[in-house]
């Protein structure tokens, strides 16, 4: 089936089934590597993508359910070279170790400061209850998400 | 030349600079790598524990549109090991465990190559398989290596035979004795624990070539010349005939210290002159880990009343699961982990690596220090029960001092784990107990003390000084998310070259490249791989300065190396800039480089000590205090962890903040092993736990921050003092 | 993949009616949220040769909301229904389910129909929330609209006549009534938990009860229902203790069915404590 998808911006025609998961697709056909296939079961978050601004796992995402909609994925969230205030946070504080969890974190945490500009670090660690790292033991990633956050004097622009 | 210069200016804060990248989702791992323009392998692997292959049919398999080659025992026939040869690439003859790889398929898809699996016909006579250590050493059972006699060991003289792979014993002193004396309380324990899998993001996988005929084999591993090593004595064929390179790795966590998948994706390659990839799915990751082993310990320790251990005994069973592996290596570690921390009057200890028609374990942070230092706080705690004792004030009348002696008689050098006491001390002391917060729930708090290791070996290094001022370090280190590669290394080689650590171009790992190294794990890469490292940039160290010395007309010993230039000490601005040096050289000598090596300098043991052990002695321990406290719901046996203090022994930290990250880490790996993660075995041999759903690791809600004090100044062969943080766990 | 052109492997049909033919088929799936259908490979299964999408039902996304009842269109998702369910103290359960279920992406693309319809779900939040409600499930099929208690669908669902699709969820709205939704999963939050208990009751003592989790499907659990009646409800843990035997607790790799019984009675205590706060508080 050829099915029309918007993918970080720009439209794509593809032939293929529509059940295929998103994910195996960004990653198989448009060689988008940057979400990562990890779990296949919609637990662990590195496969995050936002589908009309919504952060949600494109490995439970048929194709076929994403025509009309807009995909963003981690190499589409911000211009080259410019990373956005997450992903600065995230560099400042230097909490990247092997970094397979770390694209998936960053669609989750974007869209989750987005909506949620002064989280406590309790809503911080509940939004991540799908984002699931093996590395850091997630408490400087919540140091950083925090350090944007309106309750942070220091809060980086 | 002995040239001195400070190593606090080694000590940074360096942010990673594969940061951005991972951030932005940039970074090529292999699995990313692995595209629509190569073949794709998958490995048929058995569904049962144990037996007899009667049949193999690969016909029907081999006529599927798509299928390019199929690769079986007879491609590999050579058996491998890290101590004993006794693990065939593919099952010949008989099946050991659940998942065992029979035969390999490579396709065009992943799709086809997986229909080609279901194509396969394998009939296999069943026999009862051996799951669990106590089943495998009863005097009647079946053996699961009929010829173990034959096979080649990396050393004679250890007990082995039946069942038993390995036995390690450390004899030191006369404990019979001890156990008899009259004025002793004697404590008896039996602990026993189960699997942990490593569950890196990045499952083992591999792209192989067949260049100018040598194997190249891309691949997520922490040891690229033992996937060289083991892919060349599987096919027996002389080492030099394949080449590793290795990107970014996705985690590893010891899982990718040994070699599995590799060598399947080479022979594929070759067979069917195209590039094949290959990776485990998630299910295969889990079904077929090289996991933490289960093991069970009976100790006994003899205490008088004022506390001192005059003897301890014990006997320790690791399952190795079908084959060998890691754990005819570990048998070493319970000398230096069980039978560690404290002072003992006399000890016999005895390990014993078994094997088990199940899937074979291997290495896992830290291995069986973790659970041997479990089982020995735990029975310290006991034993201070029994004796009447606080075990704050136990741990510091007999922990490891110096002079002490060890398990194996080794002498340790340094005053580290009572002043590391004092300090954890200290650190409760500072703030108040989290009591409170358990509410009605039960409370509980204890304080542990651990010894592991830095596992020392050959490591090589070259730097080569660019003409631009820059360095490129070559090694065949790999950044697995530890920090070592991008910070530690490039720090060491911007502090003896006096340049920016931005200017010290790393290598990733080539085993074309650099010369030979055991692989990433054990904590080592800042001392080993930095030892080779520090080596190889002193000597270009001393070659610049031999230069510069000449044009500046001022001896070696009064020049210094910073920010990119030689200077005279004491005359800022009067020198030249490195570049004008190197300008200079290579005009006369050619381009500047440098070559370096470490290895494990041994450290004695007394002689009679130990048997069977690969490591007598520990080079480089590494001391650990942990203070925990939970909150216990009598309810429903819930855990909430309230506070977790660390004090690390880390010699020199050069980058604290990565030390941190790394300590943070690993004592939420910890938090999972005792917590959460849970691996059980099926009557079919088969781990149980395929995938994310049964195997809980800890999510953000379960940690806490741990609070960290790096305890310096202990003594350290390791570059500028430094010990390695890659195994901290709780 | 490239498929077979006469043969498409989505369908999204515009009407009821279409989607029933579509079903009618023997090798056709109803898909929602998808979060169920995508993982059939981790389950062993092919996937469903002809996937029947629902995202272009109209009224499947329905939330209406009357003083007596909520009408909740099969497609509603988990974060959408506790964005805007009203704040009635009878419906905490339900938007505790709907909060707290599996993880914040999940919760994004999962919807309450799928949830309950998935055949071997058995630690879905929704189900027991929903029986604990007296919440009807309406289902289409070729003979009209039915409705039944969504307790009795899921004891049903799989001998229903097919083809059947779950088009929307109505709870009763009852100002009198308090609910409440206990899960205790293995870690501090996540999926799957051991088990899942949803009650609702008034100041009468009549109780709704919902399992999850502790056994292979959902049910409603009259037993306890019967006995909290008559029961001082401080000893209500002890009450559900005694009966909690009859349950027979799923033994999955990771959670043994033992303990799933054994926090059974446990979770009751907390329900009920809960329970009787919000009912003080109610005028």
């Amino acid at each position: 089936m050829v099915l029309e998808l918007i993918i970080n911006g720009e439209t794509r025609h593809l032939d293929i089934d529509p059940r295929a998961p998103l994910l195996d697709v960004l990653r198989g056909e448009f060689r988008l590597t940057g979400a990562k296939a990890v779990c296949g079961e919609g637990f662990c978050g590195a496969c995050m993508v936002l589908v009309d601004g919504e952060a949600v796992p494109s490995c439970l995402r048929p194709v076929g359910l994403l025509e009309g909609s807009e995909i963003v994925t981690i190499e589409g969230l911000a211009p080259v070279e410019q990373p956005n205030a997450v992903q600065r946070a995230l560099l400042e504080y230097d909490v990247v170790q092997c970094g397979m969890c770390f694209p998936g974190m960053v669609m989750t945490l974007t869209s989750f400061i987005d909506k949620n500009p002064s989280p406590s670090r309790e809503e911080v660690k509940h939004a991540l209850t799908g984002n699931i790292c093996r590395c850091t033991g997630y408490e400087r990633i919540v140091d950083a998400v925090m350090s944007l956050t309106e309750n942070d004097e220091a809060a980086t622009s | 030349m002995n040239i001195a210069f400070d190593p606090a200016s080694a000590v940074m804060n360096l942010p990673r600079r594969d940061a951005l990248d991972k951030l932005t989702g940039r970074t090529r791992y292999t699995v990313d790598a692995i595209g629509p323009d190569m073949l794709h392998a998958v490995i048929v692997r058995s569904t049962v524990a144990s037996g007899r292959i009667v049949k193999l049919d690969l016909s029907k398999a081999q006529a599927l549109k798509g299928v390019r080659a199929i690769a079986t025992y007879s491609d590999a026939p050579w058996l491998h090991g890290i101590g004993i040869a006794d693990q065939p690439l593919f099952a010949h003859e008989m099946i050991r465990h659940h998942g065992e790889p029979i035969a390999a398929i490579a396709a065009d898809t992943e799709a086809i190559a997986r229909a080609a699996a279901a194509f396969v016909e394998i009939e296999v006579e069943q026999v009862a398989p051996l799951l669990t250590m106590a089943e495998a050493l009863e005097p009647s059972a079946l053996l699961v290596h009929p010829r173990w006699k034959d096979y080649e060991v990396l050393f004679a003289g250890a007990p082995r035979g039946g069942n038993v792979a390995w036995e390690a014993h450390v004899n030191r002193g006369d404990t019979d004795s001890a156990f008899a004396r009259p004025d002793v309380t004697i404590v008896e324990d039996c602990f026993r624990v189960s699997r942990q899998s490593h569950v890196p993001f990045e499952p083992r996988c591999a792209i192989a070539s067949y260049e100018d005929g040598r194997y190249h084999i891309q691949c997520s591993t922490q040891v690229p010349w033992t996937v060289r090593n083991i892919t060349a004595k599987v096919l027996g064929i002389a080492p030099s005939r394949v080449r590793v390179t290795v990107p970014a790795v996705g985690g590893g966590f010891g899982l990718k210290f040994d070699c599995t998948i590799e060598p399947v994706a080479a022979i594929l390659a070759r067979k069917t002159g195209r590039t094949v990839g290959l990776r485990n799915s998630r299910e295969e990751e889990f079904l077929t880990c090289l996991c933490r082993e289960n093991a069970e310990v009976q100790i006994r320790s003899a205490v008088t009343a004022e506390g001192e251990i005059v003897g301890r005994e014990a006997t320790v069973l690791m399952d190795c699961g079908a084959y060998g592996g890691e754990q005819i290596f570990l048998t070493t570690m319970t000398a230096h982990t069980l039978g560690g921390n404290y002072r003992l009057g006399s000890v016999k200890l005895n390990s014993r690596a078994v094997y088990t028609n199940t899937p074979p374990n291997g290495a896992f942070r830290a291995c069986n220090g973790v659970y041997n230092t479990f089982f020995l706080e735990r029975h310290t705690d006991n034993i201070c029960a029994a004796i009447g004792m606080d075990p704050v004030a136990f741990r510091k009348l007999n922990v490891l001092g110096d002079g002490s002696l060890g398990a194996t008689g080794q002498v340790f050098n340094g005053d580290v784990l009572k002043p590391m006491l004092e300090r954890m001390e200290a650190f409760r002391a500072a703030v108040p107990d989290k009591r409170p917060a358990a509410g009605k729930r039960l409370y509980g708090r204890a304080a542990t003390v651990g010894t592991w290791f830095v596992f020392v070996g050959p490591s090589s290094a070259t730097v080569n000084l660019n003409i631009d001022g820059s360095a490129t370090l070559v090694t065949s280190g790999v950044e697995i998310g530890q920090g070592t590669m991008v910070q530690a290394m490039p720090q060491i080689v911007s502090a003896v070259l006096g340049i920016d650590p931005a200017n010290v171009i790393v290598k990733t790992a080539d085993t074309d490249a650099s010369g030979r190294d055991v692989g990433v794990g054990g904590g080592r890469t800042t001392v080993s791989v930095g030892s080779a490292a520090q080596m190889a940039a002193e000597r270009v160290r001393e070659q610049i300065l031999e230069i510069a010395s000449e044009i500046l007309q001022t001896p070696p010993s009064k020049l210094v190396l910073a920010e990119g230039r030689v200077e005279i000490v004491g005359l800022p601005g009067s020198g030249m800039s490195l570049t004008e040096v190197i300008q200079h050289a290579e005009s006369i000598h050619g381009p500047i480089s440098g070559t370096g090596n470490f290895t494990g300098p041994g450290t004695p043991s007394l002689p009679g000590c130990a048997a069977g052990h690969f490591i007598d002695a520990i080079d480089i321990p590494v001391f650990a205090v942990h203070d925990c406290e939970v909150a216990i719901d009598p309810d429903t046996g819930h855990v909430e962890i309230l506070s977790y203090k660390v004090v690390q022994d880390v010699g020199r930290a050069l980058n604290p903040r990565a030390v941190r990250s790394q300590i943070q880490g690993g004592v939420t790996q910890g938090i999972g092993y005792a917590l959460h993660e849970q691996i059980t075995l099926g009557s079919n041999g088969n781990i149980e736990q395929s995938g994310f759903e049964q195997y809980l690791l800890p999510l953000a809600d379960d940690v806490v921050p741990v609070e960290i004090v790096l305890h310096e100044g202990a003594p350290s062969i390791g570059p500028f003092g430094t010990k390695g943080a890659g195994d901290s766990r709780s | 993949m490239q498929a077979d052109a006469a043969f498409s492997t989505m369908i999204y049909p515009r009407t009821i009616a279409e989607a029933l033919d579509e079903l009618a088929e023997e090798h056709a799936i109803a898909v929602a949220g998808s979060t169920w259908v995508l993982r059939a490979p981790l389950r062993h299964e092919p996937l469903a040769p002809r996937f029947v999408a629902l995202n272009k039902l109209d009224g499947l996304r329905r939330f209406d909301v009357t003083t007596d009842a909520i009408s909740i269109g099969a497609m509603v998702t988990h974060d959408r229904l506790a964005q805007d369910l009203p704040e009635f103290m009878c419906l905490e359960a339900l938007r505790s389910a709907a909060e707290r279920a599996a993880n914040p992406g999940v919760r994004r693309i999962a919807t309450i129909g799928g949830n309950i319809a998935a055949h071997d779900f058995s630690a879905s939040d929704f189900a027991a929330a929903l029986i604990s409600l007296d919440a009807t499930v309406e289902i289409a099929q070729r003979s009209g609209l039915r409705k039944m208690l969504v307790g009795d669908f899921l004891a049903q669902r799989k001998a229903l006549e097919r083809p059947w699709l779950v088009t929307a969820i109505v709870v009763p709205v009852d100002p009198l009534r308090a609910s409440a939704h206990e899960r205790l999963p293995m870690r501090h939050a996540g999926d799957y938990p051991s088990a899942i208990l949803s009650a609702s009751a008034n100041r009468q003592g009549q109780w709704r009860i919902g399992v999850s989790a502790v056994e292979h499907q959902p049910k409603r659990w009259r037993a306890l229902e019967r006995a909290l009646q008559r029961q001082n409800l401080a000893k209500a843990e002890d009450v559900a203790r005694e009966l909690a035997g009859a349950f027979s607790g799923l033994n999955l790799p990771g959670t043994p069915g033992w303990y799933r019984v054994s926090v059974l009675p446990v979770l009751v205590r907390r329900a009920v404590a809960t329970i009787e706060a919000r009912l003080a508080v109610m005028t």
